[in-house]
């Protein structure tokens, strides 16, 4: 296994000895890093790739007045999506007791309504 | 126009980059992922998922935590903007008072946080205390120790002296920077000094207000050492503001994966603000 330390313990597993793996490097296991968790971060620094390949692809930002009346660049609408995601995902939480991929598609949809328009 | 395409300047930031890396941005990666687990310490953790976001929503303590962050934050910033600005137009404009003024303004700004709530402690105690035995001796019932009321009032105006120079210096700024040209043609207009407030010295103002503004609400919202200090939350709640809270379930308590939730839902709110308040400073700022 390239990163055991990855998979997080469960109540049953907890505080067993983990096989020791390939990446595994001790001076970060106080990150207590997990895949969900890492998957998210690794999402966001995929995010930002995107927007350098796009920025150089169509250099300038494409700023533009939306809806809100705001002047916003693609960098401000990556960030509107961003923020009102988590938003999203903690009303969700709060207010629902549904799936919460259901928050994440309805996240989704709004970002890309938040990219053609705002 | 030719503009010459150099991007080796980036090189320059990288240092701060690094040094963000290590005291922003490792630490809040550590915080989302406590967030999701829990951990008894000895680097054990396990899976939670959801379950303190959950917690942390439906928590009687922490909305009331939260309310009480920003029933304070409103009081300061309705308190600290009008009182600032009228000091700033008392302000002398020239002569041997600009200093004067000034540097008495910047004094409260230089004290520690930690020393203005000790001092206020100390100023405020019901029975030694200068403000607590005065009051006292005038008929009132005052001790910020035991009644709730007192130890709002007592938080308030400590933060309404600490504070309250900021806006003055950043009004009496823009109110420098207002031409001379402005008064003499209201003067000619006839216009009254409600006038010449409303219309000048005000919409001049606009922007180191907005800035005011922003950052006397981030640091009431994030107000911690004053508070701390002075009450430590109590008596009770009553002085309980967020960061308290905070501070008392992770530290206190050691519920390190509750608390790590509470922060990041805290993080979210002084994000969504800021942005809110940035976006309307910067409004305008294009079609001009």
């Amino acid at each position: 296994m390239i990163f055991t330390n990855l998979y997080a313990s469960s109540w049953s597993t907890v505080g067993q000895p983990k096989e020791k793996g390939l990446f595994d490097f001790d001076f970060i296991t106080w990150m207590a890093w997990t895949w969900p968790t890492a998957s998210f971060f690794i999402f966001i620094a995929l995010c930002i790739t995107g927007m350098y390949f796009w920025e150089k692809k169509d250099p300038g930002g494409n700023p533009r007045r939306g809806v809100l009346t705001l002047d916003t660049t693609r960098g401000d609408r990556l960030f509107i999506s961003l923020l009102s995601a988590a938003f999203i995902h903690l009303a969700w939480l709060g207010l629902t007791d549904f799936n919460l991929w259901i928050a994440t598609a309805i996240s989704a949809i709004f970002s890309i309504i938040v990219f053609r328009y705002f | 126009m030719n503009k010459t395409f150099n991007q080796k300047a980036w090189y320059f930031v990288i240092p701060v980059f690094v040094l963000v890396a290590f005291n922003a941005v490792v630490p809040l990666m550590t915080v989302v992922n406590y967030s999701f687990q829990e951990t008894f310490g000895s680097n054990v953790f396990a899976w939670e998922g959801t379950r303190w976001f959950k917690q942390i929503l439906h928590s009687e303590r922490f909305h009331a935590s939260l309310g009480r962050q920003f029933i304070f934050t409103f009081i300061i910033l309705l308190i600290q903007l009008p009182l600032g600005i009228a000091i700033a137009l008392t302000m002398p404009k020239k002569g041997w008072g600009v200093p004067v003024c000034l540097i008495l303004m910047s004094m409260p700004l230089l004290i520690p946080w930690n020393v203005v709530g000790a001092m206020w402690n100390i100023f405020a105690l019901p029975d030694i205390g200068f403000l607590g035995n005065s009051l006292n001796s005038l008929g009132f019932d005052y001790n910020f120790t035991q009644q709730s009321g007192d130890a709002w009032f007592t938080t308030i105006l400590m933060d309404v002296w600490h504070w309250t120079s900021l806006v003055v210096l950043l009004s009496y700024a823009g109110l420098n920077s207002i031409q001379p040209a402005y008064y003499q043609a209201a003067e000619i207009d006839g216009a009254s000094r409600w006038d010449v407030f409303r219309y000048i010295e005000l919409p001049k103002m606009k922007k180191v207000l907005t800035l005011a503004i922003l950052l006397r609400f981030m640091d009431s919202f994030m107000i911690y050492t004053e508070p701390f200090v002075l009450t430590g939350g109590g008596p009770g709640n009553a002085t309980n503001f967020l960061s308290l809270d905070l501070v008392k379930m992770a530290l206190g308590q050691f519920d390190l994966g509750p608390a790590a939730a509470m922060s990041l839902i805290y993080f979210l709110i002084v994000l969504l603000i800021c942005w809110v308040f940035y976006s309307l400073m910067m409004k305008d700022e294009g079609r001009k």
